[in-house]
C-alpha cells in the first residue's frame, strides 16, 4: 500500500527514517515550513531554511526514492518577533511560486496575540492572491477556540474552505471543521497530539471524507512512520481498504494538488536515485558507502 | 547620470521570446504569462513580478522547444553567440519576465538579481545565469556569474559555461580560467563552451598542464579536449606531455595530443605529429577536430 505523509520535518530526521519510510510504503511527503525550537534572530536563517526546503532537503529525499514537497509561510510563534517577521514577510513572494511548493504554510495561531492574527492574515491574503492551498497549524493551547478563529479567520479573507487544510485536530474539533467544509488532517504524534487508537475511532466516527493522517515527526520525541502504523491499525479494526487509502494517501493528494504543483504522476513512475549525485557538493554518503542506482536525474558528480 | 550598456536590444529580444512561448505553451499559459505582465507594465510590483518568475512551471509547464534554423539565427542576430537551442518552454518563459526588470537604477537591479539567485531553486538559477547574454548592465554582472561558476550542480553550471557568449566577452581572465577548470573537472564537454580558443591564455595552459600531471600521478584518465589549450603554447617544456599522451593514452587522447601538435609550428610537435602518418592524414582531412574529440569522449564516459 502506498502513503503521502503530508506532514513531516524530515530536515530534523536521519537517513534510517528515510530509509524506513520508503520500505514502509510512504512514497511522498509534504515538508511545511516550521520553527526550528529555537527562535531565528536573523531574516537570513529563514532564507537559507527556504532554500534548504526548496534544495537540498528535496534532494535527500529523492536519494531514498521519496517524492518531497513543501508548503511556505511565517509560523505563528515567530510572527510575534515584529520586526523580524516583516522581513520573513518580504521573502514570501520568492518562495510561494517555487516548484514543489504546494501551500502556504504552516501558519495560525499559537499564543492568539495581535502580532500572530496580524501575519496570519497577511499569509491568508497572499495564499488568495496566488490561489494557493493553505495549510493551518492549530493552538496546542485554547485549541477549540483558537481552531473556531482560524476558520472564521479564512473564511472573513474570502477563502473557500476547500483550499484549507486544518491540521492538529482532535475528537474537540474534528465535528466543527468537517461540518465547515475543510480539510481536517490529523497529527499522529506520540503524547502530545493524536494517537492512532484515538484516529481509529474518529474514523469509525466520522468517515475519510476530507479526513487526513500524518506525522508531524520533527525534532522531538516522534515518529517517521506514524502514518503507515496507524494504517495498518485501522485495517485490522476492520476499516477497509479502500477508506485507509482515502485518509492516508487519496485526500491529501486531493487538498494540495489543487496548488497545481502536486501530481501523482510524479512518483507514480519511480522517484529517480543515484546516490552518486551531489546537490551543491554535499552527498548523503560518507567515505567508502556504495551508492545506490536506480533511474537517473539533472544532477552530476562532480 | 550613469549610461546602461546593452548587449541585446531587449524589445526585439522580448519579442523573439514571445513568439517561441506563443508557439510553445497552451493558450490558457499564455493568458496567465499576459495577464500577469500587463499587471506589471500598469505598475511594477516586485511581489507579481518574483511569483510571475518562479511560478512558470505551473502555468506553462516545461515541454522542449524545437528551433529551426531560423529562430536560432535570429538569436544569434540578436545577439552575437545567444544559444537559446536546450532551452525549454519554462526557461524560456523566465527569460522573458527577467526582461522586464526595471534596470535604470544599477543598485537596485544589481541587488534585485542577486536576491532572486540567492533564493532560487535549481531551474530558477538554471533559467538566471543562462540568461546573463541578454542582460543589461554586464560588466556588473560579472562577480554574480563567477559566483554561479562554483555551484556544484551540473545544469546551473551548464548554464553559465556551454553555449554562452557571456563568460567569453564579459569574464576576468582568472574566473574564465576558473570557468574552464572546472569544467574540465565535471567533465563536462568543453567544446562546447563558446569562443573557448579565442580565451585561451597561457596561464590556463600551465593550469591544465599541472592538471595532467595530477591525475597521471592517480593513474587516472584526462580529458583529451585540455590539448586543445595547450596547442597555443607549445613548446620544448610542454612537449613530453604531449608525447606521453601519445605513447600511453587511449586512441582520442593520441588524436587530441596530435592535433594539438597541428596547430602549431613548434618543430618539436611537427616531428611528433610526422611519426604518426595516419592520425595526421586524417587530421589533414579534417576527420579529427576538437568538435569530433569531444563528442566522442563525452558520448563514451
Amino acid at each position: 500500500m502506498q502513503f503521502i505523509d503530508p506532514h513531516i520535518h524530515v530536515t530534523s530526521r536521519t537517513t534510517d527514517d528515510y530509509e524506513a519510510m520508503q520500505a514502509a510504503g510512504i512514497v511522498a511527503i509534504i515538508e511545511p515550513a516550521f520553527w526550528l525550537g529555537q527562535p531565528r534572530t536573523k531574516v537570513g536563517s529563514f532564507q537559507d531554511y527556504f532554500n534548504s526546503l526548496v534544495g537540498f532537503e528535496r534532494f535527500r529525499a529523492s536519494q531514498f526514492g521519496i517524492k518531497h514537497y513543501c508548503t511556505i509561510g511565517l509560523n505563528s510563534k515567530e510572527a510575534n518577533n515584529e520586526r523580524l517577521a516583516e522581513q520573513v514577510m518580504e521573502l514570501l513572494p520568492l518562495y510561494v511560486g517555487k516548484e514543489g511548493v504546494v501551500a502556504v504554510g504552516e501558519i495560525g495561531y499559537d499564543d492568539q496575540t495581535p502580532a500572530e492574527d496580524k501575519y496570519y492574515r497577511m499569509q491568508l491574503e497572499l495564499a488568495k492572491e496566488v490561489d494557493m492551498p493553505v495549510m493551518i497549524h492549530t493552538p496546542h493551547r485554547d485549541k477549540k477556540r483558537g481552531t473556531t478563529r482560524s476558520m472564521d479567520v479564512a473564511i472573513e479573507h474570502g477563502l473557500a474552505p476547500h483550499m484549507v487544510v486544518v491540521d492538529h485536530n482532535n475528537e474537540e474539533t474534528v465535528k466543527e471543521v468537517l461540518d465547515r467544509g475543510f480539510w481536517a488532517a490529523f497529527t499522529i504524534y506520540p503524547h502530545t497530539k493524536m494517537g492512532s487508537e484515538r484516529m481509529v475511532e474518529i474514523v469509525k466516527q466520522y468517515g475519510t471524507e476530507r479526513i487526513i493522517v500524518d506525522s508531524a515527526a520533527d525534532w522531538g520525541v516522534s515518529d517517521p512512520l506514524a502514518v503507515p502504523k496507524t494504517a495498518k491499525l485501522m485495517m485490522e479494526k476492520g476499516i477497509s481498504e479502500a477508506d485507509v487509502h482515502k485518509a492516508c494517501y487519496q485526500n491529501a493528494l486531493e487538498a494540495y494538488s489543487q496548488s497545481g504543483q502536486m501530481k501523482e504522476s510524479d512518483w507514480q513512475e519511480g522517484v529517480a536515485i543515484d546516490q552518486r549525485e551531489k546537490y551543491s557538493g554535499n552527498s548523503v554518503l560518507r567515505g567508502g558507502q556504495t551508492p545506490k542506482v536506480k533511474g537517473s536525474s539533472g544532477i552530476v558528480e562532480n | 547620470m550613469q549610461t546602461t550598456t546593452y548587449q541585446a536590444n531587449l524589445e526585439q529580444a522580448r519579442e523573439f521570446l514571445y513568439t517561441l512561448i506563443q508557439k510553445n505553451a497552451s493558450p490558457e499559459g499564455v493568458e496567465w504569462l499576459d495577464k500577469q505582465l500587463s499587471k506589471l507594465r500598469q505598475e511594477w510590483d516586485y511581489r507579481t513580478f518574483y511569483f510571475s518568475f518562479s511560478s512558470v512551471p505551473r502555468f506553462l509547464g516545461k515541454a522542449s522547444i524545437t528551433y529551426d534554423e531560423a529562430s536560432l539565427s535570429k538569436a544569434n542576430a540578436l545577439r552575437e553567440g545567444f544559444t537559446p537551442q536546450d532551452w525549454d518552454t519554462t526557461q524560456i518563459t523566465r527569460t522573458y519576465i527577467l526582461l522586464f526588470l526595471p534596470h535604470d537604477d544599477l543598485k537596485e537591479y544589481a541587488l534585485t538579481i542577486d536576491r532572486m539567485c540567492e533564493t532560487a531553486d535549481m531551474y530558477e538559477q538554471q533559467a538566471l545565469y543562462a540568461a546573463l547574454p541578454l542582460l543589461p548592465h554586464p560588466k556588473e554582472l560579472t562577480g554574480r556569474a563567477a559566483e554561479g561558476i562554483r555551484t556544484n550542480m551540473t545544469n546551473v553550471f551548464d548554464a553559465i559555461a556551454l553555449h554562452n557568449p557571456y563568460p567569453a566577452d564579459y569574464l576576468e581572465q582568472e574566473a574564465w580560467n576558473q570557468l574552464v577548470l572546472k569544467a574540465v573537472f565535471m567533465g563536462r564537454p568543453l567544446y562546447k563552451i563558446y569562443h573557448v580558443d579565442e580565451r585561451a591564455n597561457p596561464e590556463l595552459a600551465r593550469m591544465l598542464i599541472d592538471f595532467a600531471h595530477e591525475r597521471w600521478a592517480a593513474h587516472r584518465q584526462i580529458s583529451p579536449e585540455i590539448w586543445r589549450f595547450v596547442a597555443p603554447y607549445l613548446n620544448e617544456e610542454y612537449l613530453s606531455e604531449l608525447e606521453k599522451s601519445v605513447k600511453d593514452g587511449e586512441p582520442l587522447e593520441v588524436e587530441a595530443a596530435l592535433l594539438a601538435c597541428s596547430e602549431n609550428t613548434y618543430s618539436g610537435g611537427k616531428e611528433l605529429l610526422d611519426q604518426h602518418p595516419d592520425v595526421k592524414g586524417r587530421i589533414a582531412k579534417k576527420e579529427i577536430n576538437w568538435q569530433s574529440i569531444g563528442d566522442r569522449y563525452n558520448v563514451n564516459k
